[in-house]
């Protein structure tokens, strides 16, 4: 029961460690549990077997009557799905229209690849996928690289309240809306906020900064903006992937005379790199969603040739300018670029060994 | 099974457009409908008094309005929400724009199709007229007099679409009897009192001068007494109230506000008020300004909010823009504070590039912008009575009602037969609850300036002089003598002038969409001068910053838009 | 000891409470880690004394503690100081608030903000619309992404695979605004209160999430559990479900999360319809409407300056304070079940 228990305790983090305790030896040196060994090899198994049983299973009138509540249940979701999921999809036909609500789908003149061109040709366009994909993966990468830093060192705090307390403040930005996130943000970078107060009374600057009037500010407060949002969140799955490493590596580590640092360089980080591995590929797909209400809310006159992302261009020409189809086709394109980068993302994962999506 | 979800899919569009279509087609058949309501109110003559008939709460019809501008919702059961729709047997359910842009609101109601029966739609109207969703006003108009008399058959013209129908009609800017109005409510460099008196109120006509002032003053007077520190000089440039720092070369240079050109009255051409030298000047005047750290550096970014808070604490000296956008915002607020003792209250200047040039920044009389008014959609089940509605609230005792409020509770009449308020009335009036649960003006709906047809009174309070007076704090009144003005309108001493017909050409852009050239080209203008105006005021070398939005600004091809905006004046004055 | 035995002998354990149904899920996020042979031995740590430990730890090792201690205290800090700073705005006077400087502490303490934010007419119709969006909506999603994800889990489904990618394409393809605007409208969803919660009620990524951690469970419960007879709704109710209460939770969360924020649909779909307000979108209106009403809104019978104010800022923090504290004051209590479900259920997607 030792291990599972203690497991548990770590992935959780915070939960009680008594359960765990109890089960393992008053010497304080490691046992080996039997009952443990013998679970394990059996889950080990049953995983193989899970696997194994990929088995192909034949259409049959038998099998068809064995299966008919899973049959009736999806063919209620797929009903539900062809409704609210696939019938919109009819929409992209406004992308080859001149689409008036006047003449409907029925009536609107078919233009073809018209608006499709005039996006292409269309300077603004172009620089709406730059922001979106500069944007997309500055979040990503920074996202990335504070969920795991922020993981590691949560892991190296010893004190069990400690790692409690800040791992349950870390979870809050997560549950803020994006409204309440950039208000927080817009009054703490405003003339009179408390990053200018503190870059002031530091002595680094003389007088205050207006940070959203300079578009080369815009991108990393974008990143800080998800940073803080989402660090504790992400970092959940950093920590339980931590918590599986084998101690006794850290032991060993110890026993040659490591450090901290050298024991994160060598055993902590190697132990989670699968994780990140996997994590990385799969959220490469959606690097095109950099975001739509941070840059709405955030962005300004000043800095708008830096802020807008494809989901605003549609926005503004799909609803404000009432040309849907132009909005339409410019959605197209994106869902269009979304998944040719998750079909390559697939791709890599699958050549590289790791584990993949389709 | 693709098929068949398409066909049905595109069914829904096709019933719902040809359900609109209908109400387009037959307006006579919601007339036949309308059966069920009760005998329309004839009003009387004039639109003096409404008819004596009360409504039943049975009786009463509920419409609702949608607002493209943002606004204060009043509450279920209002006073004089309830008094109204007693008398007219209509409640109005009021609502306003919400974290959006107007032309997105607009948009998103388009698309969603579910309309309410009356809207304003802004500066989006013609999205509402493009999307067929609007009832046209022509068979309606002769019914309803007191509608009719909102405008002569030349200004109703004015709102003829393309199909030459009429299907909205603006609220605002419309004088009955005399002009009463004492606060300028146009656009106006604007500065505190107290700059005026520390300076012994000097004659300033010029934009150097103007910026000498407050230079000086700031320098002497570098803090507000709470220790805050003053801001000279502050812009607003969020979204589209960004005009407080885009228009202001055309008054500069003697021009009135025809909003996106000039017209040049000698050769009936249009001149693009972008790129004049004068323009040059004024921006480089800014830049230098900016860069001497007399314009606040966070006047690109602010938001709207940010903008009416700072000028509330009165440490703003001076800005562009116009009275409404944020007067009505403030003046209570520095009120409250007692810094309108301070001379913190701001009066208008009306600059000009040159010493000795006329101003044109005061309209004298209407302003007509045909572009926005209020429409009545095809969602309406019953049209006629819509219409009666907006004509009854033009009666006299409806539109006391509205803005004057409830005789002996929010205003009294003196043996003259004078309205007038009790300091007690005037800060109840004021109060947001009260507002919320007494006061009902639907301010979006068709109103009356000047005076009122009893002839002595004016019909909204604000202009009735001895309201006026009773409102103003010390240091106003001293400026205004020090200045012989009797109200703000004095102070900006502008030239009177006729405006022609085409006047503002404001109202014609606003009305551009982006199937033409033109439209397009108006539309990147916009988006161009939003990021590079801030920008070339903060540069550090304004000359090749300047060139640089030059470049980036004839990339949009003004000249397709100034080409359209010629068509259309050419089509007013019947070249 | 046969495998099965053991297994089922586990789940008879599983049902009864909770700490052993995490120690299944956290067994079965142990099989997804790649180090889970070197599990087998544990080390008990001795009883660590952190003051004794740091003295006697390396130069470097201290240097890393107080670097650690620093980053974390930093990271406290500035998640917490922006939260608090608002706390503090919420309580002070509009007027005074503008001038800036305040920090955690209201500098002149007021009431008036909250007072604002809580009368608004429409703010408890919304209120219940929202508990009830919040409610109904987190129940439904949670029932329909949890029988599809279970269906799609099943390794015998004759559709197995065309089920899961009808889904997983939803994730990365939609028709727009438009198109699913001018739907609810022939769907009678506009104006009504059923758009906030039927639209949404299944999402791929929900259902991905709680498939991921349905497969970690054996097969062979569902086998045994065939053999006794037990039809597959059976074996959803009894057997999956109690072990997957963690996912639950985690999906739970996620929907709950969504439902409550939300305002957006409900100015979209309900704009003239008071009676289906939410929460948020009241306090959207207020935020809009604030600067219209702050300039006057002062108390009606005193003249001098120190009557209250609020202005767009003060109502604004009362307004976020208000819409934080019913999940501020919820998720550390359901912090044990998203940790959990989002480690197993999410590493795969």
């Amino acid at each position: 029961m030792g291990a599972d228990e203690n497991l548990t305790e770590e992935t959780e983090n915070v939960e009680s460690t008594e359960a765990g305790k109890r089960a393992l030896s008053k010497t304080g040196q490691p046992v080996e549990d039997i009952d443990n060994l013998s679970r394990k090899e059996i889950r080990k198994r049953a995983k193989k077997n899970n696997r194994a049983e990929d088995v192909k299973v034949r259409l049959s009138k038998a099998e068809l009557k064995r299966q008919a509540t899973l049959l009736i249940l999806s063919a209620i979701f797929v009903v539900y799905g062809i409704i609210f999921y696939y019938v919109p999809l009819l929409g992209w036909i406004m992308a080859f229209q001149n689409f008036k609500l006047k003449t409907g789908f029925f009536h609107s003149k078919f233009v073809w690849f018209a608006k499709f061109i005039r996006l292409f040709e269309d300077e603004e366009f172009l620089r709406v996928i730059r922001n979106t994909l500069g944007m997309g993966i500055l979040n990503l990468v920074t996202t990335f690289v504070m969920a795991i830093v922020f993981a590691i060192l949560l892991n190296e705090v010893r004190n069990k309240y400690c790692k409690k307390i800040v791992q349950t403040i870390s979870y809050l930005p997560h549950f803020l809306s994006w409204i309440i996130v950039c208000g927080l943000l817009h009054d703490a970078l405003s003339s009179t906020g408390i990053v200018n107060e503190v870059l002031i009374k530091l002595g680094i600057i003389d007088n205050y900064i207006s940070f959203f009037s300079f578009p080369a500010y815009f991108w990393p407060i974008v990143a800080f903006a998800n940073v803080w949002k989402e660090t504790g969140w992400n970092a959940i799955i950093y920590l339980a992937a931590i918590t599986s490493i084998d101690p006794s590596l850290y032991e060993a580590a110890a026993m040659d005379g490591a450090g901290r640092w050298q024991k994160i360089k060598h055993i902590t980080l190697p132990g989670i790199r699968p994780t990140i591995m996997i994590l990385l590929v799969m959220n490469i797909g959606n690097v095109l969603n950099a975001g739509f209400e941070v840059q709405y809310l955030l962005g300004n006159g000043l800095v708008q040739g830096v802020s807008r992302t494809i989901d605003i261009y549609v926005l503004n020409w799909g609803i404000s300018e009432g040309d849907y189809s132009l909005g339409t086709a410019a959605g197209i394109f994106k869902s269009a670029v979304a998944i040719i980068l998750i079909l390559i993302a697939n791709w890599v994962a699958k050549k590289s060994g790791e584990e993949h999506l389709f | 099974m693709k098929l068949k979800r398409f066909t049905a899919l595109t069914m829904t569009a096709a019933v719902a457009l040809s359900l609109l279509a209908g109400c387009n087609k037959e307006p006579a058949s919601s007339v036949a409908e309308s059966t069920e309501t009760p005998d329309v109110v004839e009003s009387t003559e004039e639109g003096g008094e409404t008819a004596a008939k009360e409504y039943t709460e049975d009786e009463i019809v509920d419409f609702t309005m949608f607002t493209a501008m943002p606004g204060s919702e009043i509450n279920d059961g209002n006073d004089i929400q309830a008094e109204i729709a007693k008398k007219l047997g209509v409640r109005v359910k009021e609502t306003w724009l919400t974290g959006q842009t107007d032309a997105e609101a607009v948009g998103s109601i388009i698309a969603s199709g579910d309309l309410p029966d009356y809207i304003n739609g802004g500066d989006a109207m013609i999205e509402l007229y493009n999307a067929d969703v609007l009832v046209p006003w022509d068979e309606y108009l002769d019914n309803y007099p007191n509608l009719k008399e909102m405008y002569s058959d030349e200004e109703w013209n004015m709102f003829r679409q393309e199909d030459g129908k009429i299907y909205w009609a603006n609220v605002f800017q419309n004088t009955y009897g005399e002009d009463l109005s004492t606060e300028h409510s146009g656009e106006a460099f604007w500065i505190q009192v107290r700059v005026l008196e520390w300076d012994n109120y000097p004659v300033i006509e010029t934009l150097d001068q103007y910026f000498d002032l407050l230079e000086r003053y700031a320098a002497a007077n570098p803090t507000m007494p709470d220790g805050s520190e003053v801001i000279p000089y502050t812009m607003l440039c969020e979204d589209w109230r960004y005009f407080c720092i885009e228009n202001a070369p055309q008054f500069l240079d003697g021009y009135p506000n025809d909003g996106s050109v000039i017209v040049d009255l000698d050769t009936m051409t249009l001149k693009d008020y972008n790129t004049t030298e004068t323009a040059v000047k004024y921006f480089k005047k800014l830049n230098e300004e900016y860069n001497k750290g007399i314009i606040d550096k966070e006047f690109g970014v602010q938001t709207y909010d940010e903008y009416i808070a700072k000028l509330s604490t009165g440490r703003i000296l001076g800005m562009c823009d116009q009275w409404w956008d944020f007067a009505y915002s403030i003046n209570d607020t520095l009120t409250q504070q007692g810094l309108d003792d301070l001379g913190c209250n701001y009066v208008p200047l009306g600059l000009t590039i040159e010493a000795g040039m006329e101003n044109q920044w005061h309209d004298y009389g209407d302003t007509l912008n045909q572009s926005s008014g209020v429409a009545i959609t095809t969602n309406c089940a019953d049209v006629e009575r819509a219409f009666q509605f907006l004509n009854d609230l033009l009666n006299q005792d409806i539109h006391d009602l509205r803005f004057w409020g409830i005789e002996g509770v929010d205003y009294l009449v003196d043996d003259n037969g004078l309205f007038y308020r009790t300091e007690d009335m005037r800060t109840q009036c004021g109060d947001p609850a009260y507002q919320a649960s007494h006061l009902c003006t639907y301010s979006y709906m068709p109103q009356w300036n000047g005076t009122s047809r009893d002839g002595k009174n004016a019909m909204m309070p604000g202009q009735q002089f001895s309201e006026f007076s009773a409102n103003l704090a010390e240091p106003l009144v001293k400026c205004f003598q020090a200045y012989g003005a009797n109200n703000y309108n004095d102070m900006i001493h502008s030239a009177k002038t006729e405006k022609g017909l085409w006047y503002p050409m404001y109202s014609f852009s606003n009305n551009f969409t982006t199937d033409t050239p033109g439209g397009v080209a108006w539309n990147k203008m916009a988006e161009v001068k939003h990021e590079w105006l801030p920008k070339v005021v903060m540069a550090s070398d304004f000359d090749s910053e300047w060139a640089t939005y030059m470049d980036k600004y004839n990339a949009c091809k003004p000249e397709d838009f100034l080409a359209e905006m010629q068509e259309c004046l050419d089509g007013v004055i019947g070249k | 000891m046969s495998e099965e035995f053991n297994l089922d002998n586990k789940i008879e354990e599983a049902a009864d409470t909770l700490e052993t149904t995490e120690s299944i899920a956290a067994d079965i996020s142990g099989s997804e880690s790649s180090s889970d042979e070197l599990r087998m031995v544990t080390y008990v740590k001795p009883k660590s004394h952190p003051i004794r430990d740091f003295m006697r730890s390396s130069w470097s090792d201290k240097l890393f503690v107080i670097f650690n201690t620093i980053f974390m205290v930093l990271f406290v800090v500035i998640t917490l100081y922006p939260v608090l700073n608002t706390l503090a705005v919420s309580f002070n006077d509009g007027t005074d608030a503008v001038r800036g400087g305040i920090h955690l502490i209201p500098r002149v303490w007021s009431l008036k903000n909250y007072v604002t934010v809580l009368t608004k007419q429409g703010m408890i119709t919304g209120a219940w619309i929202t508990v009830a969006r919040t409610l109904l909506g987190t129940f439904l999603a949670l029932a329909a992404n949890s029988i599809l994800a279970f269906i799609i889990s099943r390794k015998r489904f004759l559709f197995r695979s065309s089920l899961s990618l009808f889904w997983v394409i939803t994730m990365y393809v939609n028709g727009g605004l438009v198109p699913t605007m001018l739907l609810f409208k022939y769907l009678h969803l506009t104006n009504s209160f059923w758009v906030y919660v039927i639209p949404g009620m299944v999402s791929a990524f929900n259902v991905m999430v709680i498939r991921t951690y349905m497969e970690g469970i054996p097969d062979s419960l569902e086998e045994s559990a065939q053999l006794d007879g037990a039809g597959y709704m059976t074996i959803f109710f009894k057997i999956i479900s109690p072990l997957c209460l963690p996912v639950y939770a985690t999906v739970a969360l996620f929907v709950a999360v969504y439902q409550w924020n939300s305002w957006f649909d409900a100015m979209l779909y309900n704009r003239l319809r008071d009676e289906y307000t939410t929460l948020q979108y009241e306090l959207m209106k207020l935020l809009s409407s604030v600067m219209q009403t702050s300039g006057s809104a002062t108390n009606m019978n005193t003249t001098s300056a120190s009557s209250a104010t609020v202005t767009p800022t003060t109502v604004r923090s009362a307004a976020t304070i208000a819409t934080m504290l019913p999940i501020i004051c919820i998720y550390p209590f359901l912090q044990r079940y998203f940790v959990t479900g989002l480690t197993i259920g999410g590493v795969k997607e």
